[in-house]
């Protein structure tokens, strides 16, 4: 039931990811990311996806947890894939179906890019798998502070992303509850066409407007009665210390980015 | 007739590393005409229990019979089912959507199919039969009404499908003592005038403990106690480790007992109270 | 010399209208002049609609008065400056334990009252721990509150107000919503603090067996305090509860009956033993 609702897909664990800093994380990302798509050569590549499998294997996160990640994907692979295989001309001719022609560029290349693609998407997975919702709010509400600059208000966003993240179980339960109870008086959500299906969900949606406006009433009030002010300056409970750790790998992240430039990988 | 459970079991997300079990082999039957209490702690699963009766769950396994027909047997018995069965959510006033009081109550007859005339007529006598004035009520804003009487209109938004049997949960949270009253009387109106059969979900049984027959006590999915309510009230230690207290009435019927006073102490409400004391007034002093 | 108690919040010829809202009006506060003692545990009761809430809010600066004053530590709550120490020292708990917690965890619930009042992370951490500890939350400080029972939920509440250090905390209903084992905990937790730490709470309800639990109680009705005392003698004036349209205790109201009934018993009896111990006595005379 909605016990059992898990946001993002965070899992749970105490490895080496799961403790680095969640700003460092989403930094090393960005820092990755550029490099992957800077990278020429396959043994580049090649290493890059090693270390990320390493990573995904050390952060114990279950095989299936990872093809479950790569779905959403599949598509944007297998046509890419296809792309190139047909359009990337040069080298050997392998195979001819009727006037195209799939060259041994292409199959260079087309493995290139979805190498490139997954690799990309594993890096994306470790952060998103090893850092809990809230962290990684805080984290990019972090890199959005410069826009507090011109007046954005980044603080409160992050706080707004808290809030969201803390109801959105309890508005699901209540959601469930309520479809309950309009199903018990009758109320038909399954049939009809869209239109009607549209109109039956007003006894739906009315009551939880009503309920989320009471929610957000109360919960406006009882932050204000525990001392929460717009603007005012706030401190946190989980400071997000840099460890070692975390410049170490930081460091290590430079490292690489350097040496793939030097050695033209 | 009468509803009853057999080995009903309920276990959310099978399967899943999220598995819980919510109900476990519940068997139980509550008489036509009769009214029962359903206690037992949050959590216990008295919420999955009530809600199988109104066939809105699918079992993991057993059954749900009414008339002794089971309900999962086909779609239209389900639906035959929810025009016998009504079911009074907690706070129901937090469904209400429309925006005439008529409307609000018309919604379920409506979804099972009367025609206007038979409409109108048994959205004027749900109203009437809670005690409000359908005339002066109807065209009202259900959201505009005081506390009482929006549960008053939810409980007729149920009661206008003519149920033969009634199922509540927690029907008195957030009402005050004259509104808890009401709330009583027309309970008790319904189970003696029309032999509705009710069942009753709720913590706060004090006042209407005096209309159960029957006590059904769930914890952690099981059915541990089910009986006469003077069986299952006088067994004061399991009720208690089980976190649960006994009517204040009667426990304090229990305390001038074990103090050695010769005092009945299945007593549920002031009146009997006040004459079993007064006759052992005669009796001892 | 009798030592003065100190005063922790003073009301002075209080109002307060709900502007323009009809559906409110009943809610009023219609010239309330009550103080609060450190170290007291107040009870208020009256009927729906005659303030209960609005009064808390009021102590609590999330309502501005419409007439008069009122004082928490001698500080006015229109002080828009230092009304961050009015909620610092005067917590509030509200009915719906669901709508009180920000946070997606415990710890950082707790925490949050801290963290807006800018402390060092440090401190913020070593007082969460301590209030957790001190209300048995330590096992489930990174449990989502979704997850939490009813109890442990107005628990968390309470220990997000307790790691303010505050002299009062104001309860709103805080058991409305919740099971007896749940009332039993929120209870035994408000009555440790006030006899162990000292702070004083104000619990506004709508069971008698509750405000039993309370030193003093106030009957509020219309927006006025109408009776104010001890809670042996305002909870066993039935004739007065009854005109309010409140209850008493099944053993107030027992014993009323049976003095109707010609049993000769003492006028404050607010507990089942009392009634025991009095039928006792009654027995050996006769």
């Amino acid at each position: 039931m909605s016990r059992s609702i898990t946001l993002g897909q965070y899992l749970p664990g105490n490895s080496y990811v799961h403790r680095l800093n969640p700003r460092l994380k989403i930094l090393a990302l960005l820092l990755l990311l550029v490099l992957l798509f800077s990278l020429n050569s396959f043994a580049g590549l090649f290493s890059l996806l090693a270390m990320a499998l390493l990573l995904l294997f050390s952060a114990r996160i279950p095989f299936r947890y990872f093809l479950k990640g790569l779905r959403p994907i599949l598509y944007i692979v297998i046509f890419a894939l296809i792309i190139y295989l047909f359009f990337t001309k040069g080298g050997v001719v392998l195979l001819r179906i009727g006037s195209f022609t799939i060259e041994s560029e292409g199959v260079r290349e087309g493995f290139f890019v979805i190498t490139r693609l997954i690799t990309l998407i594993i890096f994306s997975l470790l952060v998103t798998l090893t850092t809990t919702p809230l962290s990684l709010t805080h984290g990019m509400s972090f890199f959005m502070k410069p826009l507090s600059k011109i007046g954005l208000p980044t603080d409160e966003v992050a706080m707004i992303m808290a809030i969201a993240l803390r109801f959105i179980p309890t508005l699901m339960e209540e959601s469930q509850r309520l479809m309950r109870a309009q199903v018990s008086r009758g109320a038909d959500f399954e049939t009809g066409s869209i239109f009607r299906r549209a109109q039956n969900l007003v006894p739906l949606i009315v009551p939880l407007f009503v309920s989320a406006f009471r929610r957000a009433d109360d919960l406006a009030l009882a932050m204000e009665a525990r001392g929460y002010r717009l603007g005012a300056k706030r401190t946190r409970l989980h400071v997000d210390k840099v460890l070692p750790a975390d410049l170490g790998t930081l460091i290590f992240v430079i490292i690489l980015i350097a040496a793939a430039f030097y050695f033209k990988l | 007739m009468s509803i009853r459970t057999e080995k009903l079991t309920h276990i959310y997300m099978p399967g899943t590393p999220f598995a819980a079990e919510a109900l476990n082999e519940v068997t139980f039957e509550i008489k036509k005409g009769r009214v029962a209490l359903l206690i037992g702690p949050s959590g216990s699963g008295k919420s999955t229990l009530i809600q199988h009766l109104n066939g809105l769950l699918k079992p993991t396994s057993g059954q749900v019979y009414f008339d002794d027909q089971s309900i999962q047997s086909s779609k239209a018995e389900l639906l035959r089912l929810r025009r016998k069965i009504g079911l009074v959510f907690q706070m129901p006033e937090e469904q209400f959507f429309s925006e005439t009081v008529f409307d609000e109550v018309a919604f379920a007859p409506r979804n099972l199919g009367l025609t206007d005339e038979s409409l109108a007529e048994s959205v004027y006598n749900a109203l009437n039969r809670v005690g409000l004035n359908a005339e002066e009520f109807k065209d009202r804003h259900p959201f505009n009404l005081s506390s009482g009487q929006k549960r008053l209109v939810a409980i007729a938004a149920v009661l206008s499908i003519k149920p033969e049997v009634l199922i509540l949960d927690e029907p008195t949270a957030g009402l005050d003592p004259a509104g808890r009253q009401k709330l009583f009387n027309l309970l008790a109106d319904l189970n003696s005038n029309e032999a509705i059969t009710i069942l009753i979900s709720t913590h706060h049984f004090d006042e209407v403990v005096t209309l159960a027959d029957q006590v059904m006590v769930l914890k952690d999915g099981r059915l541990v106690m089910d009986g006469p309510r003077d069986q299952v009230f006088n067994n004061r230690e399991k009720l208690e480790s089980l976190g649960l207290a006994l009517p204040s009435v009667t426990e304090l019927m229990q305390d001038i007992a074990a103090a050695g006073f010769q005092v009945k102490t299945g007593i549920y409400n002031l009146e009997e109270a006040r004459r079993e004391i007064g006759r052992m007034k005669e009796r001892q002093f | 010399m009798v030592k003065k108690p100190e005063i922790i919040i003073e009301a002075k010829a209080l109002e307060f209208n709900y502007p323009g809202d009809s559906l409110n009006r009943s809610s009023a506060i219609n010239g309330i002049d009550m103080t609060v003692n450190r170290g007291e545990y107040l009870a208020i009761i009256g009927p729906n609609g005659s303030g209960k809430t609005t009064l808390l809010k009021l102590f609590n600066a999330l309502l501005a008065p419409s007439g008069g004053e009122v004082l928490v530590e001698g500080i006015s709550t229109v002080d828009h400056e230092k009304v961050p120490l009015i909620r610092r020292s005067c917590g509030m708990i509200f009915q719906n334990p669901d709508n009180q917690l920000v946070a997606t965890t415990v710890e950082e619930d707790i925490a949050f009252g801290l963290e807006n009042l800018a402390l060092p992370s440090a401190e913020i951490r070593q007082r969460v721990t301590e209030v957790a500890q001190r209300l048995h939350l330590d096992k489930l400080l990174l449990h989502p509150p979704h997850l939490l029972s009813g109890g442990e939920k107005q628990r968390v509440a309470i220990a997000g107000i307790l790691a303010m250090q505050p002299r009062c905390i104001l309860m709103d209903e805080p058991t409305a919503m919740l099971d007896p084992s749940g009332r039993r905990e929120v209870l035994d937790t408000v009555k440790a603090l006030n006899r162990e730490e000292g702070i004083a709470i104000i619990h506004v309800t709508h069971f008698p067996e509750e405000a039993a639990h309370a030193d003093r109680v106030l009957v509020l009705n219309q927006g006025e305090v109408v009776e104010d005392g001890p809670a042996e003698i305002i909870l066993t004036d039935l004739e007065m509860l009854h005109s309010y349209n409140l209850q008493g205790t099944a053993v107030v109201e027992l014993a009323a009956l049976l003095r109707q009934d010609g049993f000769n018993l003492p006028t404050r009896i607010l507990h089942n033993r009392e009634l025991v111990n009095s039928l006792c006595q009654y027995e050996r005379k006769s």
